[in-house]
Order: C-alpha cells, then sequence, then structure tokens
C-alpha cells in the first residue's frame, strides 16, 4: 500500500538555523531517503520552495484568477513530500517518524487512492 | 522546471456530487493526465483517500506522538498532486488552471527545489 507522507516545518524556524545546523539537518534527509531507498520503502520524494513562492489558482466561470501565496496560512508550512510503500498504516508511521522533520514539525501521513481507468 | 500543484477541495461538496457526474470529473482527470504525458509536463500524480484517513506524526524528546486527522482544518482538503514539468510559472499555471480541482476548489503551485543546482 502507497501512503504521501507530508513535510510541515516552520519556516521561520529553519531559516534560524546556522549553516552548521541547516547542513547538519540536510544531510539527516539524505541519509534518511537512502535509508528508505535501501528498505524498499521510497517511491518518490520532492522538497518544495519556500510558501512565499507559491502560486494559487482557481478557475470561477471559465475565469482563471491567481493569487499570490499558498492556499491557507498555517503556523506550519508544507515543505515537501516523501511518497513511500508500507505494508500498512503502522508501517508507514514508522516510516515517517524517522523523517527529520517529524521532530522540528509535522507529518501527515495519508493512504493513496488507487482507481481503475473508467 | 518541476512543479508541484496541490489540489485542495471541499470533500463535503464532493460528497454531495451526484455519481455520473464524480465519473465524469475523474473521467476529465484520466484525458488531463494523458495530455500531460503527451505533452511531456507530466511526472507523477495521485490522489489521496479522504483527510478522515490521515493521521500525523510528530516526534517530541524522541517520543513519537500520533493524532487522527490531518495536520491542520482547512475548509478545502488537500486530494491530490500532480508534478510537473513546467518551461516557467506562467506555463505551470497554465496547466493548473486545466486541473479539474481549479474549477471545484483551489489549486497551489510550488516550484521545487532542485539539488542538483548549488546553492
Amino acid at each position: 500500500m502507497r501512503y504521501l507522507c507530508l513535510i510541515y516545518d516552520e519556516e521561520k524556524k529553519l531559516a534560524a538555523l546556522s549553516k552548521s545546523e541547516s547542513e547538519a539537518f540536510m544531510g539527516e534527509y539524505f541519509a534518511f531517503t537512502e535509508g528508505i531507498k535501501k528498505s524498499g520503502h521510497h517511491v518518490g520524494g520532492e522538497a518544495l520552495q519556500p510558501v512565499q513562492t507559491a502560486t494559487t489558482v482557481r478557475v470561477r466561470n471559465g475565469k482563471l484568477s491567481t493569487t499570490d501565496g499558498p492556499f491557507a496560512e498555517t503556523k506550519e508550512q508544507l515543505g515537501g513530500f516523501y511518497l513511500i510503500n508500507a505494508r500498512d498504516l503502522n508501517d508507514a508511521l514508522q516510516v515517517a517518524s524517522r523523517i527529520p522533520s517529524a521532530r522540528l514539525g509535522s507529518v501527515e501521513v495519508r493512504p493513496i487512492m488507487e482507481f481503475d481507468r473508467p | 522546471m518541476k512543479y508541484l500543484c496541490l489540489i485542495y477541495r471541499e470533500e463535503k461538496r464532493l460528497d454531495t456530487v451526484p455519481q455520473s457526474e464524480l465519473q465524469a470529473i475523474v473521467g476529465e482527470y484520466f484525458v488531463l493526465t494523458d495530455d500531460l504525458k503527451q505533452s511531456g509536463q507530466y511526472l507523477a500524480a495521485e490522489a489521496l483517500q479522504p483527510v478522515r484517513a490521515a493521521t500525523t506524526v510528530r516526534v517530541r524528546n524522541g517520543k513519537v506522538s500520533t493524532t487522527d486527522g490531518p495536520f491542520a482544518e482547512t475548509r478545502e482538503q488537500l486530494g491530490g498532486f500532480y508534478l510537473i514539468n513546467g518551461r516557467d510559472l506562467n506555463d505551470a499555471i497554465q496547466v493548473a488552471a486545466k486541473i479539474p480541482g481549479a474549477r471545484l476548489g483551489s489549486v497551489e503551485v510550488r516550484p521545487v527545489v532542485d539539488f542538483s543546482k548549488p546553492g
């Protein structure tokens, strides 16, 4: 079963890390990614640029409107994701708890919807 | 350049949509996915199970805690994503506008970090 791990961090808190702390944190991420590649959990993953680069798009009555910024203002911001393969939810939660940001922020784990083509 | 298109829509509203309309929306998604594959803009896409299936994980002082439900309660909920290749932000916005969720809710477009480039 596949799960999406959504990583939420407080961008302000990350920006306040010293260069060496920030590099150590990145190093943890690279090690974590290697680890879940070896264990066969890894399907995909991306890191996002900060919310100040976000644009939100809506189409109403055929008209496109865009607004700068994320869909919603939250205390912690979506910073990236991992798509993983796990035996079950417990296995997925074990993986999620090892994501470095689980210590600093929050990781939301959501099962993927599988559907057949109509 | 890679962009993540995050699709937000009101789950409650989707629950009230008749089955035939829902199937039409799903059909639109399949057509869009095929189009993006043909144009070379498609990288990945997934649909998520509803937020009631979500679990949020935090680790504090070495202790794992889990709570049922999504990270944050919002009027519209994250329902899926497309990871796309866009020439630039405008190109990505054009793609995002074609996602059925842009009509039904909101699509947040966010550039992805490229670790292959220094800085």
